[in-house]
């Protein structure tokens, strides 16, 4: 490549990273441990779902007990399962009916314990997997501002790996298999991002690309909304089949019983292996009352196949359907896909481990980034304020990213020792901490310390996670192996070899790199 | 090794002309050539594939608008094919409007 467009392209991609690398760096690291979002939310409650990636058996039942507490007659009902939790989500449309009393008519959102038959609110079920997750698009910043920041943090980051992988173009065969441990710090940091960063490439472009789309996709919304329906945001919806159809109540009671579950095992009977995700309800209990059953097979069998089918109640009738074993419409594919790749749930417990593996390498292809930027930055041919500046940096970007771990590590074990605590608590107990920590880093103003205490720190905290989850609720590994809660056993052994790894790393690995004087 | 200044844009007003031609006419182009698609082809295929499609193109046309040596040339090259684009997408919609 000629020199005016490597030190151009070199220049955006330095520019770019720089500006967000902190913001990526807490997007990456929770992100990872958001692969094991509901296997921490199974294990902080101590429960084991029976029926995962699909809604259980017995919606009718599910509608009994609904209805116990809520006016069903006339309303729209959703009941579905997005996390592979006990609690599934249900929830209610307004009721049109002007005879209920004002405060049970307007809609609601519920999660409700199929097995003992309580109800939450979300505030109630927020727990340390849930914020994790949230962190990890950065909604804890009010919305539509924390998203919005994390999508622009998402798309330059795009921006930031084609440049990257373009400036390291001409040199990608030959400097693979380079790389010089023993060399000084520079060079390994220099070698470790650009090997890591050519091996990460597909997976980070990746997640760059759909990311941009979850959290960005309003400004190339408007535009089309105006542009082709005329300023209506639904027909849009509408084209790209995300809203629902519509079936106008009639006001009149049905005739004969309401009762989903033959529709179900119908369903089920015809096309063998498919899961429900989604049963919604259009007008329960009235003459214009319709089913829609939604779903998709295992993904083993068929990674795209969205399918569903709408029944009208009183004769039992197919209104629509669209099979998932021959479904290969490019709309269902491309909806699909982009959510199955950046969830990768259609692979097993073992494709996320190697997702969590390769987002964690991902963070440490940003540290060494940053750390890159400060040593090629410190010089003697660089002014002395300007030398402070970029040191200064470095160790506030490294104090905020590193202290990270120990922090999450602390979270898990805090979240077992108070079992009652909702959102509130998890922000006191992770957001105070995270700046307590990264505040006395920043002062102490010595990235290998902060490298070694963060890893040392993560690594103690991190073997203790197992060991208060048996003393707070009684069941170490063992058991709940002998029980099958493999949700509880899985993250319990994350924090086991999290835990040991970094504990190498600082007896036997950082040690050796330290001691030299830096060249 | 920071990138070497003799290749960069000096001038804060050429720096301006390409950061905002980067992001801001990239966006521009990306939006109405997916618009001028919508209004020719299939607008289900179109909306749904811009759903991916979009991010990669504003990517590449804000590396190419970086590349250019003239900001203010970039700006006039992104804003005729814009113009341009946007008469391919009028006419579409005229020609079919159910597209």
């Amino acid at each position: 490549m000629q020199q005016r467009p490597y030190n151009i392209l070199f220049h955006t991609h330095t520019v770019s990273g720089i500006v967000i690398c902190v913001a990526l760096y807490v997007i990456f690291f929770t992100g990872s441990f958001s692969f094991f979002r509901d296997e921490i939310t199974n294990w902080q409650r101590d429960e084991q779902p029976a029926v995962i990636d699909a809604i259980p058996e017995d919606v009718d039942g599910l509608i009994a007990t609904i209805g116990k507490s809520h006016v069903l007659k006339h309303r729209d009902i959703e009941i579905s399962r997005y996390y592979n939790e006990k609690r599934i989500n249900v929830n209610m449309g307004a009721v049109q009916d002007t005879l209920v009393p004002e405060e049970q008519r307007g809609g609601i959102f519920f999660s409700l314990n199929p097995e003992d038959a309580t109800e939450h609110t979300y505030e109630e079920s927020y727990g340390l997997g849930e914020f994790l997750y949230r962190l990890h698009f950065l909604d804890q910043i009010p919305y539509p501002y924390g998203r919005f920041l994390a999508g622009l943090v998402a798309f330059f980051f795009l921006f930031a790996i084609i440049t990257g992988i373009l400036v390291h173009w001409d040199k990608m065969v030959k400097n693979f298999y380079v790389f010089r441990p023993w060399a000084k710090l520079k060079t390994v940091w220099t070698d470790a991002h650009t090997a890591l960063g050519v091996i990460g490439f597909p997976f980070q472009f990746m997640y760059a690309v759909t990311g941009a789309f979850f959290l960005l996709k309003a400004i190339f919304v408007f535009p089309s909304v105006i542009g082709l329906y005329n300023g209506d945001e639904s027909k849009l919806y509408d084209e790209l089949e995300y809203n629902h159809p519509v079936f106008p109540p009639e006001g009149e009671p049905l005739e004969g019983k309401a009762s989903i579950n033959p529709l179900i095992q119908r369903t089920k009977q015809e096309w063998p292996g498919f899961q429900v995700q989604e049963a919604h309800i259009f007008n329960y209990g009235d003459a214009n009352m319709h089913v829609a059953i939604s779903g998709h097979l295992e993904p083993s069998r068929k990674l795209n196949s969205s399918g569903h089918v709408i029944y009208r109640m009183s004769d039992r009738s197919v209104v629509s359907s669209l099979n998932p074993e021959t479904n290969d419409r490019y709309l269902d594919g491309v909806k699909n896909l982009l959510f199955r790749l950046h969830f990768g749930d259609f692979g097993g417990t073992a494709l996320r481990v190697i997702y969590f593996v390769l987002g964690l390498i991902s963070c440490f292809v940003i540290l060494s980034g940053i750390l890159i930027w400060v040593s090629a930055r410190d010089k003697k041919n660089v002014p002395d304020r300007k030398r402070r500046f970029y040191r200064a940096v470095g160790h506030w970007y490294l104090a905020i990213c590193l202290s990270m771990y120990p922090v999450t590590a602390l979270s898990f074990i805090l979240v077992k020792a108070f079992p009652d605590s909702g959102r509130s608590f998890l922000y006191l107990i992770y957001f105070i901490p995270w700046g307590i920590l990264s505040a006395l880093f920043i002062l102490k103003k010595d990235n290998a310390f902060t490298n070694r205490q963060c890893l040392l720190w993560g690594g103690i905290l991190g073997l203790m996670v197992p060991v208060v989850n048996a003393i707070f609720s009684g069941n170490w590994i063992g058991t709940n192996l002998a029980r099958n809660f493999h949700d509880a056993v899985l993250v319990d052994v994350l924090w086991i070899v999290l835990g040991l790894f970094s504990l190498w790393l600082v007896f036997f690995k950082l040690k050796k790199r330290i001691t030299p004087p830096v060249a | 090794m920071p990138a070497n200044k003799k290749y960069l844009t000096k001038s804060p007003w050429q720096r301006f002309a390409k950061i905002s031609a980067a992001i801001l006419g990239s966006w521009l182009v990306t939006v109405l050539l997916h618009l001028a698609l919508a209004g020719w082809f299939d607008r289900q295929t179109v909306l749904i594939t811009s759903t991916y499609s979009t991010f990669i193109l504003w990517a590449a046309l804000m590396i190419l608008a970086f590349l250019g040596k003239n900001g203010w040339k970039v700006w006039l090259i992104y804003f005729l094919v814009s113009v341009v684009l946007f008469g391919i997408f009028i006419l579409g919609i005229t020609l079919y409007p159910e597209n």
